[in-house]
């Protein structure tokens, strides 16, 4: 026979390969020493976002606030920003461009 | 009380210059700052020279805007074209953004006087400031308890009179939760009536920029300067109703207020009753009480950090030290590059939710977290077009508690996730929500409640807001910090 209740809990259990198998999706190191305390706290999180899988089944469809729609117009081109300004901010640039990485 | 309106008139009557106003602001910033930490970064250059241009307006015998001369703060999510823009992040430390959020271009317009950037949760992940990278801002009433977030910095500022208003932005409760903990006013407007350009992105289908101010009648003001419509937030409507500020004091004789039994649900003997008591003060002005259920609350906060989360993992993907703000020293590659430089820049809390948000959007877990969250979120929204077909607007606590001791949330964050629970719903319906202070509890910290109202029915809750601050005004008090106006 099968358990339901059982089954949600499988789901939503929470391991260390889980955390670094998402950390590396979502680009961060999660040093070896902090991996049990964050497991930890992602169950306890992942415990509380469980309870919605307590409300009843709804088929109430979500796609949009306050009647929102998607807004499009033509595609003209207008006045921007300068190469300078946009590159203003890069911590590092090479020859009017982002320096993603230094040459090796 | 330093309120818009007093210093539009101080200014226009001439009993002070602006370049004064702005001095004595400044001065107390600099005497208060060290113990309320509001301020992360000053203005003072840019205060000045909009005051001496204030001035020469006066001089020649121009007319000014009501909000021209005013001394205010924004939140450091709220991007200033030049000055720096931190999040109260190291990712983003050094970041100066090339262009104005619209509402700065609005109220700059307007020559508002920029006194500074305040402290906020980073990336406005909080419900104490605590998470900020520059530390937290502290409680106007007592500078051992917390501001309360995320834009604590503001309400720690404008609830010490060191700002006479200021712009927060709201995603669970961000600007009415630290409104209601430092005794001011909140106002979290509709989803699309405030332009959202130029604020720094956490979940885009909840956030919302609304003025933090000591008066209901200033939330009024700043709301209808700031409420246009903008072409460059495809979200953007604007409010098309009339002016908030004009029919404040409309009658609310006959008007049905909401209370729904779940938002009284676990909330802290001091704050219900101060709360129920404000509904009694409706009652003597003629407004009738409703009680209902909504059981759809109760599903709400987890709803909403499902959702918050995953919007967050994708929207604070782009800080990858390639563009702007901090980028690690040493690293092998571009993989490493990056993810140095993010587990270098983000801090804990921002960590965990980037992490739960790439989870419940990751691929076995997404029709159990994200699906089911976005079709209750659903629910939620038809549970309160039902009952606003019982009431015009609904009572609420704005939080369960009052202005808690710092370090407390720190080591605990799902009790610190409960803090949002009467606040959350409000951005997953996208409706409009006020937090005016209706009391003190024993300690002397400040008790706020929440108006909520249908979407872009602003003018009607900040009605039903003056006219409690009009029956009840004892509860809006000066602090002991600030410019004495």
């Amino acid at each position: 026979m099968t358990c339901p209740v059982l089954f949600e809990r499988l789901v939503s259990m929470v391991t260390r390969e889980d955390v670094e198998n998402i950390a590396l999706l979502s680009k961060l190191f999660v040093p070896e020493e902090e991996l049990d305390g964050l497991t930890k706290s992602m169950q306890e999180i992942i415990d509380f976002a469980d309870t919605i899988n307590n409300a009843p089944s709804a088929d109430d469809s979500f796609d949009n606030i306050n009647n929102l729609s998607n807004v499009f117009r033509e595609d003209e081109v207008i006045p921007s920003y300068s190469n300078e300004e946009i590159l203003s901010n890069a911590p590092e640039q090479a020859e009017d461009h982002f320096l993603v990485r230094n040459r090796e | 009380m330093g309120t818009i309106s007093k210093i539009h008139e101080m200014l226009t009557t001439k009993q002070c210059s602006c370049e004064e106003l702005a001095k004595s602001y400044l001065d107390q910033i600099e005497k208060s700052n060290g113990e309320l930490n509001a301020y992360v970064n000053v203005t003072a250059d840019e205060a000045l020279a909009t005051a001496q241009t204030v001035d020469k307006k006066i001089a020649s015998g121009e007319t000014i805007g009501m909000l021209e001369g005013v001394p205010m703060t924004l939140k450091d999510n709220i991007s200033t074209k030049g000055i720096e823009t931190t999040c109260c992040s190291k990712i983003l430390t050094g970041y100066k953004p090339i262009y104005n959020a619209t509402v700065w271009d609005i109220l700059s317009k307007e020559n508002s006087v920029l006194l500074g950037k305040t402290n906020m949760d980073e990336f406005a992940m909080g419900s104490s400031c605590e998470t900020s990278y520059f530390k937290g801002a502290m409680n106007p009433f007592n500078t051992n308890h917390v501001s309360g977030g995320s834009s604590g910095g503001v309400a720690s500022a404008v609830g010490a009179n060191i700002a006479a208003f200021g712009l927060g932005s709201d995603t669970g409760g961000s600007i009415r939760q630290p409104a209601s903990f430092c005794g001011i006013v909140g106002l979290k407007p509709t989803y699309g009536a405030v332009s959202r350009y130029g604020l720094i992105a956490y979940a885009s289908s909840l956030d919302q920029i609304g003025p933090i101010t000591k008066s209901v009648e200033d939330a009024a003001i700043v709301f209808d300067a700031i409420s246009k419509y903008d072409d460059k937030d495809s979200t953007s409507k604007g409010y098309s109703g009339t002016s908030t500020y004009e029919t404040l004091n409309n009658d609310i004789k006959g008007m049905k207020i909401g209370i729904a039994k779940e938002y009284l649900d676990g909330i802290r003997d001091d704050v219900k009753e101060a709360v129920l008591a404000a509904a009694e003060v409706y009652r003597s002005l003629g407004a009738e009480i409703v009680y209902f259920d909504l059981p759809a609350l109760k599903y709400a906060l987890p709803v909403y950090y499902i959702i918050a989360c995953a919007e967050a993992s994708s929207n604070l993907g782009r800080y990858d030290g390639i563009r702007y703000g901090y980028k690690t020293e040493h690293y092998n590659g571009t993989h490493d590059m990056i993810c140095r430089t993010r587990s270098e820049g983000f801090g804990d809390e921002v960590k965990r939710r980037i992490l739960l948000g790439t989870y419940v959007l990751s691929a076995g877990y997404y029709d159990a977290y994200y699906k089911k969250a976005q079709n209750l979120r659903g629910t939620i929204v038809k549970a309160f077009d039902e009952a606003f077909e019982k009431c015009d607007v609904i009572l609420a606590p704005t939080v369960p508690m009052t202005a808690f001791e710092k370090g407390r949330a720190v080591s605990d964050p799902i009790e610190t996730y409960l803090t949002d629970i009467c606040t959350v719903p409000v951005n997953i319906a996208g409706l409009p929500g006020v937090s005016v202070p209706c009391g003190f509890n024993a300690k002397g910290m400040p008790i706020g409640m929440q108006i909520i109202g249908k979407s872009f029915s602003e003018a009607q809750i900040l009605n039903v807001a003056y006219k409690y601050q009009q029956a009840a005004g004892e509860n809006f008090k000066d602090t002991k910090w600030g410019v004495k106006l």
